[in-house]
């Protein structure tokens, strides 16, 4: 499995100089299978730029995590959104209060937008995120509901003996002390539990994070306490506030992996999601955090 | 190695957050009214904390708490206010007694459902409320 990132910013796309290196696109991962198969997580601002790449793969997956404009911006804009022979199936969490094309079409339609869902020329459907695994190629995927401001959900993508989690927005230690909590009761345990990869996110810096508790997103440390208690192998630090340079970054990075040293994990297995970056993501054998999932 | 247990939903496991932080005494029961937590505030109506005591089943917590009727008989299973609210879906409130870390205590009891989905209620969150005689509630 290899994943390519092309939006790692939360709440809004922040372009300019100082946002080079780390992108100011929105949430948007591309994963290839190793089967071929690809799956977009997200729909942020830069699945428009993977449209540019998607010449030869008229069948795309989106899995969207919820409908929060960050995630579903970029569909507007979505070059195989406009070719006939695109097929492209859209996953979504369910509500009781109207279907996912319903939802999403709120978005795509007037006076927000020029065109309306019925008027795109491809073959787009929408689905509802099933409550049990369900198959997209060779990738078996698994979603929960997890803790962030509205439905919201992370997905477990397992190929072989590989495992992706993607949970981009996440409180996890909203009213609870992460580091005490008996795995049962954290949001989104299980779905990360024993990840090759933790995409997570990780929107502030710790002194930051008291004046935003209850908006749904996670301070460094807490991220890295999650990522350590469900024995994560590596962790991918997401969702980069608006307001935080390349500089800003590039010290939160060197935090996060003293803080993460000092849990007594490995400091390479630790990374800042960067617009444009590949990895490789395959079975590592010992967990990098200090909590094994035992 | 210690056996897991199931990752609880979402839902119980903000409701649980929620209680956490308050000052009322509050259960948390899952889809089979098993007590899963209760706060500090309960704690000390009880006499003894939650993480002394851990999850027990409708059997044993009210084997051990009660709750007992004006006659001094235990309430059924299927009356509590907690089997109904997660049975029906519905709130339910009722008055009766408890042994508490005081004693026997009437209290007041109001239990309302978590409905996250159609599939029926995934837990109830239950209220207690020192009883007053004159039918006003006590601080």
């Amino acid at each position: 499995m290899r994943i390519k990132v092309w939006g790692a910013r939360g709440s809004v796309p922040a372009p300019g100089p100082e946002m080079n290196r780390y992108g100011g696109n929105t949430s948007c991962v591309e994963v290839a299978l190793a089967s071929g198969e690809h799956i977009i997580l997200d729909a942020g601002t830069g699945i428009r730029t993977l449209g540019l790449d998607l010449t030869t793969s008229p069948h795309v997956n989106i899995l969207l995590t919820h409908l929060h404009l960050d995630h579903i911006q970029g569909l507007m804009f979505f070059p195989p959104c406009f070719r006939a022979d695109a097929d492209i199936t859209i996953w979504g969490p369910a509500s009781p209060e109207a279907s996912l094309e319903d939802r999403v079409a709120r978005y795509i339609s007037a006076p927000l937008s020029p065109v309306e869902v019925r008027e795109l020329p491809c073959d787009v459907s929408f689905r509802d995120t099933p409550p049990s695994e369900w198959q997209l190629g060779s990738a078996t995927i698994r979603c929960e509901a997890i803790n962030h401001r509205g439905p919201t959900l992370g997905f477990r993508i397992t190929e072989g003996d590989t495992t992706l989690c993607y949970i981009p927005d996440h409180e996890p230690a909203l009213g609870t002390v992460l580091a005490d909590n008996e795995p049962e009761w954290i949001s989104g345990y299980d779905l990360a539990r024993d990840a090759d990869l933790l995409i997570h996110d990780c929107q502030y810096a710790d002194d930051e994070y008291p004046l935003h508790v209850g908006w749904g997103h996670s301070g460094m440390t807490d991220a890295l306490t999650f990522a350590s208690r469900v024995g994560a192998r590596r962790l991918l630090l997401f969702h980069h506030d608006p307001l935080h340079a390349d500089g800003f970054l590039d010290h939160l990075h060197a935090a996060a992996r003293r803080r993460w040293g000092e849990l007594g994990g490995d400091l390479v297995a630790v990374e800042m999601a960067m617009e444009g970056a590949e990895l490789e993501v395959g079975p590592v054998v010992a967990p990098a955090g200090i909590a094994t999932s035992a | 190695m210690k056996a897991m247990a199931a990752q609880k939903p979402l839902e119980l496991i903000l409701a649980r957050n929620l209680l956490t932080s308050i000052s009322t005494p509050a259960f948390l029961v899952d889809q089979d009214a098993a007590l899963v937590f209760y706060n500090e505030a309960a704690g000390a109506l009880l006499g003894r904390s939650f993480e002394d005591v851990g999850r027990m089943s409708p059997e044993q917590w009210t084997s051990t708490y009660g709750p007992f009727d004006a006659n001094g008989k235990p309430v059924e299973l299927d009356e509590l206010p907690t089997t109904r609210a997660v049975r029906d879906g519905r709130p339910a409130h009722a008055v009766f007694t408890i042994r508490s870390a005081n004693g026997m205590q009437q209290i007041e009891s109001s239990a309302f459902p978590i409905v996250a989905s159609e599939e029926g209620s995934s837990g109830a969150m239950i209220f207690f409320w020192p009883h007053d005689r004159n039918g006003r509630e006590s601080a």
